[in-house]
């Protein structure tokens, strides 16, 4: 798999993340990534993007809806 | 001599081993909800739902952009896995099983709902020269990727991002980065490739990666 320009590099980065390459890619990605200073900052912007939007996308039950939930669940399971 | 395996002994079954009582959650010494609800125990229960219903409710709300649909599956979800607590033996399996029923239901919902069709945009990803040199750059405001803090406006930015992914590449996205199922789990939901998920994945997090650096290049005009 060639590794001829920044585009092959981001091409590759989930496969990289993954563990999922083979050594010689893996070396010479990292060698694109030690010669050019924008991918580098690429590949650590892309490794913290799912974290950011994990905390960013993060939903918490209304309390009077977790007061329902409760309420039903215990309707329910005492009846079965 | 050590006593015959517990493998995390059921509920009338010997006493589970010190190395396992960490394993399901109550390290302390103290009879954890799991145990005590799997003997029976509702309120034992009620706190074990307590612990996960925000991720299961988090789940269904991304997935059906419904307050109301959300609680009816989040509902469904804990009421089915009441019935499932016997093959469900740790916290971990028991948070794994309510989140992988949760996105079933969500994706079923959807699947039913009569939605005008809407024209997607292909996700869009960093720019490249014809040489294939990237042309963005990370901006300074977000070039400490690690450390960015999370505001309510990026929050928001981020909200819109994920909004405007494509529906297919928005699903696993959230199923993969927010919801931390794996491959294999998205794939039997889904019904989609490993493959083919991978590659939705990609895409869908260069689009959140350039949504972010628009939102610190441009302000919140994503």
């Amino acid at each position: 798999m060639p590794v001829d320009s920044c585009k092959d590099a981001i091409e590759l980065l989930l496969g990289y993340l993954d563990g999922e390459l083979g050594p010689d890619v893996v070396s010479k990605l990292e060698q694109h990534f030690g010669g050019c200073a924008p991918c580098e900052e690429f590949l650590k912007a892309y490794r913290a993007t799912p974290q950011l939007c994990k905390k960013a996308l993060a939903a918490k039950m209304p309390q009077a809806m977790a007061d329902s939930l409760t309420g039903f669940l215990r309707g329910a399971l005492k009846k079965s | 001599m050590a006593d015959a395996p517990c493998p995390f002994s059921e509920v009338d079954g010997p006493p589970l081993h010190a190395q396992c009582r960490l394993r399901v959650g109550f390290g302390d010494g103290t009879v954890g909800f799991l145990e005590r609800a799997r003997a029976g125990d509702l309120s034992a229960y009620e706190g074990l739902v307590a612990e996960h219903r925000d991720a299961v409710y988090g789940l269904a709300l991304r997935f059906t952009r419904s307050e109301a649909d959300a609680a009816e599956v989040t509902q469904e979800v804990f009421l089915r896995a009441w019935r499932a607590l016997a093959e469900l033996p740790t916290e971990e399996r028991f948070g794994a099983w309510v989140r992988r029923v949760a996105a079933n239901q969500s994706l079923s919902r959807l699947r039913h709902r009569k939605v005008a069709s809407q024209v997607e945009v292909p996700p869009q990803g960093p720019e490249f020269t014809e040489r294939g040199t990237l042309i963005d750059e990370v901006p300074d405001g977000a070039r400490d990727a690690e450390g960015l803090s999370l505001d309510a406006e990026l929050g928001r930015a981020i909200e819109l991002a994920s909004d405007a992914l494509p529906e297919a590449h928005r699903q696993v996205f959230l199923l993969k980065d927010v919801d931390g199922l794996s491959y294999e789990e998205i794939s039997e939901i889904t019904g989609e490739s490993v493959p083919a998920i991978k590659s939705r994945l990609h895409r869908a997090r260069l689009a959140m990666r350039a949504a972010i650096d628009r939102f610190y290049r441009d302000g919140d005009n994503i």
